[in-house]
């Protein structure tokens, strides 16, 4: 399963490099960019980090951490349309 | 042992030690090269005794009121440390990256990422770093069902591929850009490459000092089927510093 799941990971890395060259507007394009790696670290997290074999409360910290990240993104964005 | 006691690590000073020579690691960088070469001995110190005393006998303990230890209480506790530590870097790195989108989506120009990096060593890299992680995998399952050559195996298949990663990034990639002209004093594009890749570089070079250490105690007999917690919790770590260039490589090679 995880040579699979290493391929798969593979994959996906040469999908990004090839979204890049795509036509389309570059705003998108980042964003499926991204969205293809947060999808390939949470592959890495679940399955080679065993978070989907854990007790659940485990998840509960890098979750809580992941959320306090995404707090600050959504003040830099929000500091930002206020120009600051 | 009575119900009101339960089998617990030893109790140990080697945290405030390693926080002693990080302390002085940094202090000495700053103001007295010589006292961060003391900060690196004392480090290798507080490792030192936290490692030896890891292959320790356990020791009863008090057990902790219900209140205190939910919902934790069915996790391991060198596990569930190895976490705690690991939501101190998703904090770092998360903090960087997001000063670095808002510093670069606040400027009027930024160079173009395929005209200043290498997207296929970008890309090369990630391929060594999924490989290593993989590697490490092999390593731990192999000693769970009692096979301690694929352990052996597992470990410097990811050592030497972790290595090479930072032999493509350290002694290629960088130089390459400096000789271009592209610096760590190139403006915010380049502080902002190089103080984060350097930042995940570091932590690639722990996670060499580290697997190392698994190799060292691998090769000494020092784990067995039922007793390899290091190997799973170091993997840990080495799957996180992983998990951080999947985000560093699309956001300065392809974005």
């Amino acid at each position: 399963m995880y040579v699979g799941i290493w391929l798969g990971l593979v994959v996906a890395t040469v999908a990004e490099v090839l979204t890049r060259s795509l036509a389309g507007a570059a705003s998108l394009l980042a964003l499926i960019i991204l969205l293809i790696s947060s999808g390939k670290a949470i592959v890495i997290a679940m399955y080679y980090q065993h978070l989907r074999y854990e007790d659940w409360h485990l998840a509960i910290l890098p979750i809580a951490a992941v959320v306090g990240v995404v707090f600050l993104a959504v003040a830099a964005v929000l500091s930002m349309g206020m120009g600051m | 042992m009575s119900e009101d006691y339960v089998e617990e690590g030893k109790s140990t000073y080697s945290p405030i030690i390693l926080a002693a020579g990080i302390a002085l690691l940094l202090l000495g960088l700053v103001l007295f090269f010589p006292i961060a070469i003391a900060g690196i001995v004392v480090i290798g110190l507080g490792l030192y005794k936290f490692f030896r005393e890891g292959a320790s006998e356990k020791f009863a303990g008090l057990k902790e009121s219900l209140e205190e230890r939910w919902p934790l209480e069915t996790l391991n506790k060198e596990k569930l440390g190895v976490w705690i530590f690991l939501v101190s870097e998703i904090l770092i790195f998360g903090s960087l990256i997001v000063a670095y989108a808002y510093v670069r989506l606040s400027s009027d120009s930024w160079p173009v990422a395929s005209q200043t990096h290498d997207v296929l060593l970008g890309m090369s890299n990630t391929i060594i770093l999924l490989t290593s992680s993989l590697a490490m995998i092999y390593a731990l399952y192999s000693i769970r069902a009692g096979n301690a050559k694929g352990l052996k195996t597992g470990l410097v298949g990811a050592f030497v591929l972790g290595a090479a990663f930072l032999v493509i990034k350290l002694g290629y990639e960088w130089p390459t850009y400096y000789r271009n002209g592209f610096t760590i004093s190139s403006g915010l594009p380049g502080s902002t490459y190089f103080v984060l890749t350097g930042l995940h570089a570091v932590h690639v070079g722990a996670g060499l000092v580290a697997v190392g250490y698994l190799i060292f105690r691998a090769y000494s007999g020092g784990f067995t089927s039922t007793k390899h917690s290091a190997v799973e919790n170091i993997g840990l770590y080495w799957h996180f510093v992983d998990i951080v260039w999947m985000f560093l490589f699309p956001l300065f090679y392809l974005i």
